[in-house]
């Protein structure tokens, strides 16, 4: 069932993933040459690799990154999606007022999100570190999925479930077949900007971090003053093929099962 | 099913804590004074509220608007026709499309921002490029003006344009359109009359993202424009730190939150009148 | 659509599995460093946590600003931090430095006398020098052929469009001030005005206000002229050779970065022997001859390399010195300072 596309539409979106990955091209390009000041080609080095992989202050802020992405677009995810899918049922005024506070993390500059908390955690006298990190970007990024799946919800209309729901489908049954398969793309696209907030984050992180909780972003804001080191290019060209690999694995892997048992696909 | 209001609770607990209560920190420091040092002094005023009516600080903020506007304008431009064509693929372009349109905003913001600085330079790629093309003799001054910035705002911001509408195209129901067309209209009526209402949601949200994340994002200004620009976060951010200023500072920001709802809910509000009609007779 | 689930599933449960294999750690007593990026010899502190059997945790923060708001929301843990000489100040009234025990450090008879009982910590009750510098002007041989020995410099009309300032309104607004004669601490209004609009008609020839990356920029020849921090020239010419760097006659800014033990620290006497072990003459010269960065230290010359000492942008000569001025705590006038500063950058009123 596939709608016929002009071929303008192809060349633009060609020339958009050109404009998106030229930037990068030159990361990567760059983590291999032979200046610390990476200011113009001087040779190819793959030094920078083998003194990545030495740098202990990176690999602490990576783990602390990945592990503060992870967890906390995991729980943003789910009580985002489970927000969006609760408050249809509620109230119009409740409704209002949910919106308005999950809009309220993407509209508050980073600053305020980040000092806020922090005087809120010295007053509730928890010890920032690694878990003061992931309860605010949980914070954000619920509200960016909460939008996300939101407005996929809003698309789809109440039609579908109420039919399952008068053939006699459980609230579960009617969840788990008709609502969640049709809002999947929003949960998806919900979770990547969550994981991308979370990996991106500086200012809440800068604040609501403590000793030995440094993450990506805060090491490379420190590293700036002194000039970025081409080892973060070597690193972010490694998450690069990293990703692209898992992705291509995982394709490789769903692709095997294809044809056996189409409909099975979820855990559950 | 009314029972599913349940779910919200959770979500609510957390919001009250983590959100409500910093907030009302915030909300209840603007109302505070300062002393000569920056110490706060715990009575009420109005004073850091004064501050903001003033040509100066209302005339950053029309600044703020403008470029934001624009970036969400150009992104929304951009973006639409390629959240089209990964929608419209099959399902394995799709992951690949998505895919490679986040993964390159894995790498670290800053970073890629300086990615930007290498190739706009006036030594940069770009000017070394056109020049051996003989298009310029002289190299071009692109960084450190306005046209740098809305580029990087651009580039930063088109994910959170292409995913909302990428999610709002998969969804649209496809015999509409092959009924417009059997019945006789042209394509670009079809995505006047049909595929552009049905994904207007998408574009709303995707739209407040990108307005929204603009108007926060001042480090852009700072290193492609080379900080000849203020906007409002910056002078946020300002107050808390270097001018210690709090109360103003979240004096500020209150105002700052208020005026982005109210312009979310015009929007909001406009995109659902503009195509009222034609969702009523969808059904 | 389902298959996008599990793919995402499979990508996070994959992290986890990475994550999970790294991770463990010791309980030795450990001392939790919060300063400036690459502000140490990464040897010196290994040799430190090896002499004295403690783990360093060193985290970074990228301007004095961001410190303060840090710890003034009670945010850290830290044992040691570095402010800059002003925000020394500032702490101290804030009441947020402990006060230092010297009997812990008898290497502080080692700091050269210009750098000890500093005007913004008389007695250097809460803090050392660690490193210092003078704010002056960095030029590019190439482009800039005409003698530069004046602030006033910066405004001839031939390097329109490549003057580099310090995206910093004490720095910037200071400099001015001092051109025309005045203390760069000025808390007269008018002083302050005409400093400000002297500077509004250098703005036209200002390439880009910058603090961070403002080396980059005189490296790669973006920039012909601008103001800099005799380290950062230092750094500078050894990257390009047409790079030189002066301080004008009305003389420049002087700065301190120093050590300081917050109030809330837990380990104040660990701190405290490792500001003793840095300012050990052999430690200080090994140090800052990794880091680039003057010595303070009188008894660590000897130990220097040749090329260290004749450095003359990391040892600034005494008639040099003797022009310097530091910036003093403005009180309130900050806030004037601050709202001219807007209208420079917005270009509004």
């Amino acid at each position: 069932m596939r709608t016929r596309r002009s071929p303008w539409l192809g060349l633009h979106s060609l020339l958009m993933i050109i404009f998106i990955y030229v930037p990068i091209l030159f990361i990567i390009l760059f983590s291999f040459n032979d200046s610390r000041l990476s200011a113009e080609w001087r040779g190819f080095t793959l030094d920078w690799y083998v003194s990545l992989f030495d740098n202990d202050h990176v690999m602490d802020a990576l783990e602390n990154s990945l592990i503060v992405a992870v967890i906390s677009t995991l729980a943003a995810t789910l009580l985002g999606t489970l927000a969006a899918i609760a408050v249809r049922k509620v109230t119009r005024r409740l409704k209002l007022s949910m919106n308005g506070l999950m809009y309220l993390p993407i509209v508050i500059p980073d600053i305020i999100m980040g000092l806020s908390l922090l005087v809120l955690f010295r007053l509730l006298g928890v010890e920032t570190g690694k878990t003061t990190i992931i309860i605010a970007h949980i914070t954000f990024s619920m509200s960016y999925v909460y939008v996300v799946v939101s407005s996929r919800l809003a698309g789809m209309g109440k039609q579908l479930e109420e039919a399952a729901q008068d053939l006699g489908a459980s609230p579960w049954q009617t969840f788990r077949h008709v609502t969640l398969p049709q809002i999947t793309p929003g949960i998806i696209s919900g979770a990547l900007i969550a994981f991308t907030m979370s990996l991106d984050d500086f200012m809440v992180s800068f604040f609501v971090s403590g000793p030995s909780s440094t993450t990506l972003p805060i090491y490379i804001y420190g590293q700036v003053k002194r000039g970025i080191s081409p080892e973060i290019n070597a690193l972010c060209t490694i998450l690069i093929l990293v990703s692209v690999t898992l992705i291509f694995l995982a394709q490789y892997m769903l692709n095997r099962g294809k044809g056996q048992k189409k409909q099975k696909m979820l855990p559950f | 099913m009314k029972k599913s209001g349940f779910a919200l609770i959770p979500v609510m607990l957390w919001l009250s804590l983590f959100l409500v209560v910093p907030m009302l920190i915030v909300v209840g420091i603007s109302f505070m004074q300062r002393d000569t040092d920056g110490n706060l002094i715990y009575t009420f005023s109005l004073d850091a509220y004064k501050i903001f009516f003033d040509s100066l600080y209302l005339g950053i903020y029309w600044d703020t608007i403008v470029l934001s506007v624009a970036t969400t304008v150009i992104c929304l431009l951009l973006s639409y026709p390629l959240a089209y064509y990964i929608a419209r693929s099959g399902p394995r372009r799709q992951t690949w499309g998505l895919a490679l349109i986040t993964i390159p905003f894995w790498i670290n913001f800053l970073i890629r921002t300086y990615a930007w600085v290498l190739l706009l330079r006036t030594q940069g790629v770009v000017n070394s490029l056109f020049m051996n093309l003989g298009w310029i003799s002289e190299p071009m001054q692109m960084l450190y003006t306005k046209g740098a910035v809305l580029l990087g705002m651009v580039y930063t911001f088109i994910p959170f344009m292409v995913l909302p509408i990428y999610v709002a195209i998969e969804q649209m129901d496809r015999r509409l359109l092959e009924a417009a067309s059997d019945l006789g209209a042209s394509p670009w009526r079809s995505f006047w009359h049909i595929t552009l209402p049905q994904t207007k949601s998408g574009i709303t949200t995707g739209a407040v993202l990108v307005y929204v994340s603009t108007t926060g994002m001042f480090v852009v200004t700072d290193i492609l424009g080379g900080a000849k620009s203020s906007m409002i976060s910056n002078i946020i951010q300002t107050q808390f730190l270097g001018a210690r200023n709090w109360p103003f500072g979240a004096a500020l920001s209150v105002i700052f939150v208020i005026t982005s709802f109210i312009l979310i809910a015009l929007f909001n509000k406009a995109m659902t009148s503009r195509y009222e009609t034609v969702k009523e007779g969808r059904v | 659509m389902n298959k996008k689930l599990k793919l995402v599933t499979l990508l996070l449960t994959a992290m986890l599995v990475v994550l999970s294999l790294s991770g463990c750690g010791s309980k030795k007593e450990t001392l939790n460093i919060y300063s400036w990026a690459d502000n140490f010899d990464p040897q010196v502190l290994k040799d430190f946590e090896d002499k004295y059997n403690v783990k360093i945790n060193y985290d970074n923060f990228a301007n004095n600003e961001d410190l303060l708001a840090k710890i003034k929301a009670g945010g850290g843990g830290y044992d040691l931090i570095q402010p800059s000489d002003y925000m020394v100040a500032t702490m101290i009234k804030e009441n947020l430095l402990a006060p230092l025990n010297m009997a812990n450090i008898p290497n502080f008879a080692n700091l050269t006398e210009t750098l000890k009982n500093p005007p913004f910590d008389p007695g250097n009750k809460y803090s050392i020098a660690y490193m210092s510098g003078v704010t002056g002007i960095a030029y590019n041989k190439k482009y800039v052929t005409e003698p530069i020995t004046s602030w006033a410099d910066l405004w001839n009309p031939k390097y329109k469009g490549k003057v580099l300032l310090l995206d910093d309104n004490r720095e910037v607004i200071g400099m001015s001030l001092k051109k025309n004669g005045w203390s760069n601490s000025s808390t007269d209004e008018t002083q302050i005005k005409t400093a400000v609009d002297d500077l509004k008609k250098l703005l036209p020839s200002v390439l880009a206000f910058d603090t961070d990356t403002i080396k980059q920029k005189m490296i790669q020849e973006e920039g012909w002229i601008g103001t800099m921090w005799s380290g950062d020239a230092s750094f500078v010419a050894k990257e390009n050779k047409d790079i030189a760097y002066v301080v004008p006659k009305e003389g420049g800014t002087i700065f301190a970065d120093n050590y300081a033990i917050p109030k809330d620290s837990k380990n104040q006497e660990l701190a405290e022997k490792f500001i003793n072990y840095m300012m050990d003459p052999k430690v200080s010269a090994k140090n800052y001859e990794s880091i680039g960065y003057s010595d303070p230290n009188t008894k660590a010359m000897e130990f220097h390399s040749e090329a260290y000492r004749n450095d003359k942008m990391i040892n600034l000569s005494e008639g040099e010195m003797k022009l310097t001025e530091w910036l003093k705590d403005v009180g309130d006038t900050l806030q004037v300072y601050d709202r001219y500063w807007t209208e420079l950058k917005s270009g509004r009123e």
